[in-house]
């Protein structure tokens, strides 16, 4: 047998490592002669070697690079014939950077989670743990979170126990073997971090025969109902085929919307978002939940059933016309009221109007004669 | 006897008999045997994975190292002669014997991992099935013990002091030999429910 020393040295990246196999006992007469080095597999060139003494191999490392695998570069020694005699790990690498972007959020102000970013070189070759320190400000010892990687590997939930109209300290330590590093400290309150569910209920529908306009109804989030606040929605819809979104933003507290200038005939996908703005009070702005599961709804196509009812045949030159000035109309003038529907009825008073005027002239499709109330000539 | 009343008779006398009577040696004899070939399948899987975790040399492809032991754990390796004659009982109280201490290797294995390689549940799952798995056959075996009245192997410490104190690099050793072993003693543990199954057939 054989011993390698030091055993499990913990070496900063660059340093260098004195290192001595020593033989002894059996087979009894055993010498360091023969003998070689291996890092991870790969045999040392032999100047780096030297034999100490009768049993004793020494080795010379410099300039060390961090560690290969997180369980320690392997180091072993081995007779001649390539048997593994003895070994030793390596663990090479950098004490660990301040943790820093802690950022943090609470559910409906029932828990909270915390997400960081290791320090800015990242690598430090070693297992680095991390630790999610917690304490109210005034008073209180500190607190460790036990729920890690919840969302992501630098993350820990805190999922109860949490003191409202209060503020917290939370930080973040790193250690590894070489050492240990503090983040700066975040202070909050657990209200001006609340975020809540994605408004359940979204209902996407047609308004009317209307080509271009859906209307988007919702729930506002159960969890936050007992508690006062001034929601704020945002709305985002695209078409089908399409990755770009179009944001509805500056919903207040309503939950309806209608979305206009639409393409006709077009399946669009539609998500609603809430943010539980000034809660309790707060100052601050939530924090935006996640979006809602896109709800689909399609435009009426031009041309088709949809067609608003109006009793004469569609003239199509005329109407698309008409509707292009219609639409023009909506954009540039406040008349938000202006839409076929209007041109409709209009059409539909007309024929009426057309009817009696008819009837006062005594020209009836059965040729009666009558009197008649109408609009004066 | 009127047919109702023998029907009567045999419907009081099966509970009682099956109660009383045990397993047959055959039987507990044929799910070992299975639950052997089924742990069979994977324990090659799990000595390449725990290779795998430590780094080059343990993890070059076809690293072997015979010449790493543990005093510790009985060789899987017989001599066919005396394999062969062994009876009945020194047959299984041997496999028992290996399966007692590979539970207990494989748990201290699991530990040193969750140290050396935290981080890395694939592993510390497999050698945590592995361990539930040589559990499992323990089970098996002693209930083949008490089908053919044999006695019980009693539940010792086969790790001792060799668990503490030992370095990074032992720990690594150590594992390798146990999941190698694991391999080992399965493939034996398959040929001595065999034998015995030729034995006790059905």
């Amino acid at each position: 047998t054989a011993v390698i020393s030091p055993q499990d040295p913990t070496l900063l990246i660059g340093s260098s490592l004195l290192a001595t196999c020593s033989v002894h006992g059996d087979p009894p007469g055993a010498t360091a002669e023969g003998l070689y080095w291996t890092l991870n597999g790969r045999r040392l060139p032999p100047e780096l070697s030297r034999v100490l003494n009768a049993s004793t191999l020494a080795l010379a490392l410099a300039n060390l690079n961090g560690s290969r695998q997180q369980s320690g570069d392997n180091l072993v020694c081995h007779a001649r014939d390539g048997s593994i005699l003895a070994g030793s790990c390596l663990y090479v690498g950098l004490p660990p950077e301040k943790p820093v972007n802690i950022s943090c959020w609470s559910k409906n102000m029932k828990d909270l989670t915390c997400r960081w970013t290791p320090g800015a070189h990242g690598e430090t070759f070693l297992h680095t743990n991390y630790s999610l320190k917690y304490k109210l400000r005034w008073y209180g010892q500190d607190n460790t979170c036990e729920e890690y990687h919840t969302v992501g590997p630098y993350s820990c939930h805190i999922p109860k126990d949490l003191a409202l109209f209060t503020p917290y300290e939370i930080w973040v330590e790193a250690t590894n073997r070489l050492g240990s590093a503090r983040s700066d400290v975040l202070t909050l309150d657990i209200l001006d971090v609340v975020t809540t569910d994605p408004p359940p209920d979204v209902h996407v529908s047609r308004v009317g025969g209307l080509e271009d306009q859906l209307s988007v109804r919702w729930v506002s989030p159960p969890a936050l109902k007992d508690f006062l606040f001034q929601a704020k929605y945002q709305i985002r819809y695209r078409v089908e085929d399409s990755v770009d979104w179009k944001v509805v933003d500056d919903v207040s507290n309503q939950t309806s919307c209608r979305l206009a200038g639409l393409k006709p005939g077009t399946v669009y996908f539609v998500q609603v978002r809430c943010n539980p703005f000034g809660i309790y009070g707060s100052k601050k702005a939530g924090i935006w939940s996640e979006w809602s599961h896109p709800t689909a709804a399609s435009t009426p196509r031009s041309g088709g059933a949809c067609e608003p009812r109006g009793g004469e045949p569609s003239s199509g030159p005329v109407r698309r016309e008409l509707k292009q000035f219609l639409g023009w109309l909506k954009k540039h003038a406040y008349c938000s009221n202006l839409s076929f529907r209007l041109y409709d009825q209009w059409r539909a008073w007309m024929q009426k109007s057309h009817k009696t005027r008819n009837q006062d002239e005594g020209i009836l499709p059965s040729g009666r004669r009558g009197t008649t109330r109408g609009p004066a000539r | 006897l009127p047919p109702p009343a023998h029907l009567c008779l045999l419907t009081l006398l099966l509970p009682l008999l099956s109660s009383a009577a045990p397993i047959s040696p055959a039987e507990s004899i044929s799910q070992a045997y299975s639950l052997a070939l089924y742990m069979q399948k994977n324990t090659s899987m799990l000595l390449q994975t725990y290779l795998q975790y430590q780094g080059s040399p343990f993890s070059d492809p076809g690293f072997s190292a015979p010449e790493l032991q543990l005093s510790s754990l009985p060789p899987a390796t017989a001599f066919f002669k005396t394999w062969r004659t062994l009876d009945d009982g020194e047959r299984l109280s041997l496999a028992q014997g290996a399966f007692l201490a590979l539970t207990q290797h494989l748990q201290l294995v699991r530990d040193d991992q969750s140290d050396l390689n935290p981080g890395s549940p694939i592993l510390l799952a497999q050698l945590g099935t592995a361990r539930l798995r040589a559990q499992g056959l323990l089970g098996n075996m002693a209930t083949i013990m008490t089908a053919l009245g044999l006695p019980m192997l009693p539940e010792e410490d086969t790790l001792g002091l060799v668990a503490f104190g030992a370095s990074a690099f032992e720990r690594k050793c150590r594992g390798y030999v146990v999941t190698r072993e694991y391999g080992h003693w399965t493939d034996r543990a398959v040929r001595d429910l065999a034998l015995l199954k030729a034995k006790y057939p059905a």
